[in-house]
């Protein structure tokens, strides 16, 4: 099938658009750009520079965030996309100076070395373990599957998020 | 000055501690965890992008080898918003400085697919692409060769490298290439005689053993921020080393170290290849200087893979003589490094021969390495740098004698165990614990099971298979470089650690920290370490090749010593006792004779003066009646899928000798990283280099395939310890050693299982089946050896050994 020819005439594509995010539970109406991704409008718009980029192509995963409750590479979608969505990055979880569980368990186990796939890490094992307080080792190894720590800091992270679902199990 | 310090620096003897270890030894959590766990810790690419900052983009050469004929930017100049464009045409004698060793900027040829032919400053990242494409160059493309045997074949092209010969620079070649031969030259070591030995040995077997390209992969991207005023540089970077770094760009841009100032406090990995200024940094720094506006640059994963200096690639022929007991009677050996196109000191010395001439005792020994120039991109310092390679060599070819001997691997690594440093001169090792690695990783490995599994495997499509390896990485504490640290006490109760050290992630700065709190006696709460800024610290080295907490950690110990001594003067009068009769522990300061008698640590500082006292320390060069090496073992379990090929690594036991383990918990963690990062070289990493055009096909995280958790196996990881008084309490090397040892114990366990020996890494599934099914037969079979490479005959008539031989010690 030979693809038809769009016209743009009638209704010509936005540079730019505005839209609404939910960040960490606070709307955030930004100006973006169509060909920003969510990743750069949280990084350069929001200035909130916890969430990394380190391939840009849905490789690393350093960029991972929760959009309505799904882990995702926010390298890899739209900002536009994600418009209207509930989104939670790596500053959203502490309460002031009250870590998260994922975050003191990180720390406690050292699951972390040079730390630039940390925001990414932290956030797919917070995910797991949102959906799942009992995950077994099988589980954390397929939630932060698609997140590469070259400082090889594994199996530290399978214990922390272990641990941190204990944790989360004691205090309810 | 920076610079007269570091001529005067002598270091100064730190007595043993007369109690008992408070800090040191226990679990310390990082103190940048906090910062690193809640996505508050700013790294280079994370800071505030100054207003009126400018972006840099990099044209980069589509050929392997190719003549820069013309290169005009006038049509890029013209766009609005481009504010600089420099090239070869503008800068055509610019030398720079990488790692300390002089490169063009700009050559006339461009020697590898992705070098640097222009860099653009412009308003916005698409601007700047857009000049990029208005660039343009005419090429004239040369052929090209990317592997060792291509570049020694009679009639290869010659590759311009980008090394400069500087005689009186230890780190650049002293001789021009001949051929593709670093410095025309190989680098020699040889002691006895060979012949004697071969002619005594009761099995003689040589084989060749190929290794591949190794590419860091940080997570982190480079990326810096160059801003220039009128006189002074800023850069916040992401390297590993300020001082190293800074040295490089003085000489690139001539500027003073008052007119540099080098800020790293958060950086996301460089496992060595970071260690001094990178060619971009020189691009930002010059833009910077010609628009007069802070320049920002990051690259691309895709650039990371292409731009950044690799580990060597390497073809190496073993040859050894055995007793029937196991007694190795005579070496030798040459050994191929694949430089690239240049980087680090192509040769880096006698680093690939390294093992073979240490690690077991052999009288009769002659080793050569060789560095040959390609156009396979520039190569340079990677964890483990040359000495994983000649590991590999070494300990595959001591699991074959074992083999052919039918010998237990670990009774032939047990007979020729040494405890010479120098095998010639008697100098000692200034600790050895490599006998107890060996036996820790085995007993925990099973060793005992070796028999039982190969009966077991009988009939069965997946079998298993166990083995072992043993390690030497370079130990630390030589010249050329320098540590210094100073230690601030202040009336606010706090004790500052100052020290110009950049953190990778190693846990640097908390060990220090520990050493300080540790040598003043004090809470860890109330040690603040200053670090990753040149300006207000003092010269030590990157955090690179073992040094950081050998180097670096008898400096701050010093440093807290002395601050501590100042500090006992002004207690003294208050507990109405000598200075040199008081201690210090947990916040409190006691007379050693009777510790009722004590003050607490704010009472002794209430009576400083308001700017508080200082401690400066500096690290006591290593003494040469000893030898500094490091040890190691691992060893790991697999299962092999005879029908696919598939090698799963079931576990991994690794135990390193570490003298004291500051942090514990850190230390382990430097062992798991070293595993998954080992386990990638032996089994997954590769690039794929096409053949005809040079270029780099899989430069994305996917496609290389370092490890992630799911070929994460279960680790065993061990500390050795032992007092190695040359250290600051024994604390010696480990980052850099981790995962050398870990390719031949994995080749060696896929032996054990399926009786067939890879000597090219990475052990990947098809080189597995065609060894068990296809026509390879050379890899199945366990008798002929393979013809050795280097007796080729145009080699022997363009490289004469012998004249440069090097006859160490003797």
């Amino acid at each position: 099938m030979i693809a038809q020819k769009v016209s743009f005439e009638s209704n010509p594509p936005k540079k730019t658009q505005k839209i609404q995010l939910n960040v960490n539970g606070k709307t955030e109406s930004i100006v973006v750009d169509a060909r920003e991704t969510l990743a750069e409008a949280l990084r350069f718009k929001l200035k909130m520079t916890g969430t990394k980029l380190g391939c840009n192509r849905a490789e690393c995963g350093t960029c991972t965030v929760i959009v309505d409750g799904k882990t995702v590479f926010s390298c890899s979608v739209l900002a536009v996309e994600a418009s209207g969505s509930s989104i939670e990055s790596i500053e959203g979880l502490a309460q002031g100076a009250l870590l998260h569980p994922v975050q003191e368990c990180f720390i406690e186990e050292d699951a972390l070395q040079c730390g630039y796939c940390i925001p990414g890490m932290v956030m797919s094992c917070k995910n797991l373990l949102d959906h799942n307080l009992k995950p077994t080792e099988a589980d954390v190894k397929q939630a932060t599957a698609g997140n590469y720590c070259r400082c090889g800091a594994y199996p530290n992270i399978i214990r922390a998020t272990i641990k941190a679902a204990e944790k989360i199990r004691s205090r309810l | 000055m920076q610079r007269t310090e570091r001529k005067l620096l002598t270091g100064g003897e730190v007595p043993q501690l007369d109690r008992p270890l408070t800090i040191i030894g226990k679990q310390q959590p990082r103190i940048d965890g906090v910062a690193k766990v809640t996505g508050g810790s700013m790294y280079a690419g994370d800071l505030e992008l100054k207003p009126g900052m400018l972006y840099m983009k990099i044209l980069r050469s589509p050929f392997a080898h190719a003549k820069i004929k013309r290169i005009d930017s006038t049509k890029a100049e013209a766009i609005p918003g481009i504010h600089a464009i420099i090239h070869k045409g503008k800068f055509p004698d610019w030398k720079m400085y990488f790692y300390l060793i002089p490169q063009k900027v700009f050559p006339d040829n461009v020697t590898w697919v992705g070098e640097e032919v222009a860099a653009v400053a412009a308003e916005s990242i698409d601007l700047a692409n857009k000049a990029i494409e208005m660039i343009e160059v005419e090429y004239e493309q040369k052929p090209h060769v990317l592997g060792i045997d291509e570049a020694l074949a009679p009639g290869a092209p010659i590759i311009p490298t980008l090394d400069e010969v500087e005689v009186e620079n230890v780190r650049a070649p002293s001789f021009p290439p001949v051929g593709n031969i670093f410095e025309g030259k190989p680098e020699v070591l040889k002691r006895g005689d060979p012949d004697k030995g071969f002619s005594e040995a009761d099995v003689i077997y040589e084989d060749t053993y190929t290794v591949q390209f190794q590419y860091h992969a940080p997570l982190q991207t480079r990326v810096a921020i160059a801003d220039w005023d009128g006189n002074k540089l800023t850069v916040q970077e992401s390297c590993q080393g300020l001082w190293m770094v800074r040295e490089d760009m003085m000489k690139s841009l001539n500027l003073t170290e008052d007119q540099i100032r080098l800020i790293v406090k958060y950086q996301g990995g460089g496992f060595g290849s970071k260690g001094g200024a990178q060619r971009y940094l020189h691009f930002i720094s010059r833009l910077a200087m010609l628009t007069g506006k802070p320049v920002r640059f990051e690259q691309t994963r895709p650039e990371e893979f292409v731009s950044h200096p690799h580990r060597w690639s390497s073809k190496m022929w073993l040859k050894t003589g055995m007793k029937r007991d196991g007694t190795l009677t005579a070496m030798e050996g040459k050994f191929l490094a694949n430089c690239g196109t240049g980087g680090t000191y192509g040769n880096q010395k006698d680093q690939m021969i390294l093992t073979p001439w240490k690690l077991y005792e052999c009288p009769n020994v002659a080793l050569e390495q060789y560095g040959i120039y390609t156009n396979a991109q520039l190569t340079g310092y990677m964890r483990g740098v040359m000495v994983l390679m000649g590991n590999f060599a070494v300990e595959s070819h001591m699991e074959k004698m074992a083999d052919m001997l039918k010998l237990d691997p670990m009774h032939v690594r047990m007979k020729n165990y040494t405890m010479w440093g120098n095998q010639v001169k008697k100098i000692p090792y200034s600790a050895k614990n490599l006998d107890r690695c060996m036996k820790i990783v085995t007993d925990n490995i099973g060793w005992d099971r070796r028999e039982s599994i190969t009966e077991s495997n009988k009939n069965k499509k997946i079998k298993r298979g166990i083995g072992m390896a043993a390690a030497l990485d370079n130990g630390t504490g030589q010249p050329p470089f320098e540590a210094m640290a100073d230690v601030v006490l202040s009336s606010d109760g706090t004790a500052k650690v100052v020290i110009g050290a950049v953190e990778i992630g190693g846990g640097m700065t908390t060990a220090m920290g520990m050493i300080a709190a540790e040598e003043l006696g004090v809470s860890m709460d109330r040690v603040i370490v200053q670090y990753g800024d040149s300006e207000g610290t003092k010269y030590c080295p990157s955090t690179h090749a073992n040094r950081m907490t050998a180097e670096l950690g008898p400096a701050v110990q010093e440093a807290a010593y002395d601050a501590r001594k100042k500090l006992f003067e002004f207690a003294s009068k208050k507990m109405d006792a000598l200075p040199d009769r008081l201690q210090s522990a947990n916040n409190m300061i006691y007379v050693k004779d009777d510790p009722d008698r004590a003050i607490s640590f704010d009472k002794a500082l209430e009576s400083l003066p308001s700017e508080g006292v200082t401690g400066t320390g500096s690290r006591i060069p290593n003494p040469s009646d000893w030898e500094f090496n490091v040890f190691s073992a691992k060893a790991c379990e697999v299962e092999v899928d005879t029908e696919t090929g598939q090698v799963n690594v079931l576990k991994v036991a690794t135990a390193h000798e570490v003298g004291r383990a500051l942090n514990p918990q850190a230390v382990e963690s430097q062992l798991y990283g070293g595993v998954v990062m080992g386990l990638g070289f032996a089994m997954t990493e590769e690039p794929w280099i096409d053949e005809k055009t040079g270029t780099m096909l899989n430069p994305d995280l996917h496609q290389y395939r370092p490890g992630t958790i799911l070929e994460c196996p279960e680790i065993a990881a061990f500390t050795v310890e032992a007092e190695d008084p040359f250290f600051a309490f024994s604390a010696k090397a480990l980052g850099n050693g981790v995962l050398i040892g870990i390719a031949p114990a994995v080749r060696a366990a896929v032996a054990h299982a399926t009786g067939i020996w890879i000597n090219d890494l990475p052990i990947t599934p098809d080189k597995i089946l065609d060894a068990l099914y296809g026509t390879n037969k050379k890899a199945k079979d366990t008798t002929k050896s393979q013809q050795p490479f280097m007796d080729r005959p145009h080699l022997s008539s363009s490289v004469k050994a012998k004249d440069y031989i090097e006859e160490r010690g003797e």
